[in-house]
């Protein structure tokens, strides 16, 4: 236990000198001033994040961005979970559906989100309807694939011990097939965050009027390098958030495996 | 299990007349809403499938209306594409495999890098283009950062997961540490160096497609931008056939090349 505890440290001051020593290199390029003019230093980029909460980009201050990216997402994703696992189970298990409904999916699959993004605004407008279409789309191909596998390569010898057992359809469905697909799910959630988080923000930067891509694509309009650094780190530290929430919910969900294991 | 498996097919082959009708019904539908009897839907909504088929055709040989064929943007986009991602792959494979091999040097680089990571490589697109311009330099630069991170991470799990078995017996033959490198781990990482390849031309080929709506003046993701601001579904919906089938073949081909590396089988 010491030993791990002491390779922990070790992990977490190596980690704090690299950043450090980043940071370090960072400050002193910009203390030259041709630097400066068009990359502003480390500093000036933390000042900045730190009184955008109390000044306000645009007309709102950061946590109105970051709460609306936020919703925007969970709204597309929660959408997307919900559908795509359904659809990506019942096709995996049912031959029949299957059959019906692949040739569909995989017309559209091959399909980038970001390419999505012009159609959907011509559909939905460029209000919250685009941007949540746009995450589901995102979030909703690898869900639906994941969940697919899952239920294709259930064990066989659970599926046929529960059939000799009497188990009807419907048992067989809830309470074999789902429980079974459960970490190949969790994989695609995993993924389907990522690739929301990615949309919601593509879609911010091609037509928005706040959120957290607005702020980076605004920089870029108005000169100012250092809103644009502050957008991309408040993108990376929420989308890193955001990967370890959904890897905490794995672990409760799949205690079961991993124990297994 | 190969008569379990002739079995499964046997029984997929006896709904294949659902799969096709699926696609039947799926256009009929389609054309039915738009072109046919019940076409309440306005073409500047959403075109038929022959109004998007024929735009499709038109437009290799028409360059209305936006001055370049498709074959043009076509070639803008995949001419990026193919050289960020090889610089991607360029930095990101050895890197990996430099990150997963020495284990000091993996604690000093993986927290930075696990902190670029969550960051899309389309956010990246306006802090390159007030660096560079809209010339092509920005954009080569995120698809390369945006391949970048799969190919790390993939070479990264590779090389981290070499057998120790294999290691022991390179070691108990008088291998040099750099022997063992190059001729255990790296060709036992392969399979993962592989899959990193191929998810990181995926996303490159996604990004791109993004990074041409922001700024550019040719490539597929400008035309469908473009296209949206004059309303011109058919050309939006004929261009994303493109970068689907587009996408399609990129990803075949290295399958191809996948299975054409690893003939000597799973290892």
């Amino acid at each position: 236990m010491t030993l791990r505890k002491a390779k922990l440290w070790q992990k977490v001051t190596a980690g704090v000198i690299s950043f450090a020593v980043l940071i370090f290199i960072w400050h002193i390029a910009s203390l030259d001033s041709t630097f400066r003019q068009v990359m502003p230093g480390p500093f000036t980029v933390l000042g900045k994040f730190f009184s955008s909460f109390a000044e306000g980009i645009g007309k709102h201050v950061m946590i109105y961005h970051i709460l609306i990216t936020l919703s925007r997402w969970a709204v597309g994703f929660v959408a997307a979970t919900v559908l795509g696992i359904t659809l990506g189970l019942t096709m995996g298990w049912y031959p029949k559906f299957e059959s019906f409904m692949r040739p569909l999916f995989e017309l559209i699959r091959p399909i980038p989100t970001l390419a999505w993004i012009p159609l959907v605004i011509l559909w939905c407008g460029i209000g919250e309807m685009a941007k949540y279409t746009l995450v589901f789309i995102g979030a909703f191909m690898s869900i639906v694939q994941n969940a697919y596998h899952g239920a294709k390569s259930v064990d066989r010898t659970i599926v046929d011990a529960a059939r000799m057992l009497g188990c009807n359809d419907r048992q067989m469905f809830f309470t074999i097939v789902i429980p079974a697909s459960v970490p190949a799910i969790s994989a695609g959630l995993q993924i389907g965050v990522a690739s929301a988080w990615s949309s919601v923000v593509a879609a911010e930067l091609v037509r928005s009027s706040s959120g957290v891509g607005w702020i980076v694509v605004t920089g870029q309009q108005s000169n100012n390098m250092t809103q644009i650094l502050v957008g991309i780190l408040v993108i990376a530290v929420i989308g890193l958030l955001l990967a370890l929430l959904i890897r905490k919910v794995e672990d409760i969900l799949c205690r079961w495996n991993k124990r297994g294991r | 299990m190969p008569s379990a498996k002739a079995k499964k097919s046997k029984k997929n082959q006896s709904y294949i007349w659902l799969s096709i009708l699926s696609l039947i019904l799926f256009f009929f539908i389609w054309w039915l809403f738009t072109e046919g009897s019940l076409g309440t839907i306005k073409e500047n909504v959403l075109p038929g499938p022959i109004r998007v088929f024929k735009t499709l055709i038109m437009k290799f040989s028409n360059k209305n209306p936006d001055g370049a064929t498709m074959q043009v943007h076509l070639w803008a986009s995949l001419k990026i594409t193919l050289i960020g991602y090889l610089f991607g792959c360029l930095v990101g494979i050895p890197l990996g495999i430099f990150m997963g091999w020495y284990e000091k040097a993996d604690m000093f680089i993986n927290p930075i890098f696990d902190f670029i990571r969550p960051i899309p490589g389309i956010a990246w697109t306006p802090l390159f283009i007030l660096l560079f311009g809209i010339g092509m330099m920005p954009k080569v630069i995120v698809i390369a950062l945006a391949t970048f991170g799969p190919a790390l991470v993939n070479t990264y799990t590779g090389i981290r997961q070499t057998k120790e078995v294999h290691i022991w017996v390179g070691q108990t033959f008088g291998a040099s540490k750099f022997e063992i490198l190059y001729k255990i781990a790296i060709p036992s990482a392969i399979p993962f160096v592989l899959t990193g390849m191929r998810v990181g031309l995926g996303v490159a080929w996604s990004t791109i497609i993004g990074a041409e709506m922001l700024a550019a003046t040719a490539g597929l993701g400008y035309l469908i931008n473009l296209c949206r601001g004059i309303y011109r579904p058919d050309i939006i919906i004929a261009a994303m056939i493109c970068v689907g089938i587009i996408g399609a073949i990129l990803g075949y081909a290295l399958t191809l090349l996948e299975r054409q590396l690893m003939k000597g089988g799973r290892w």
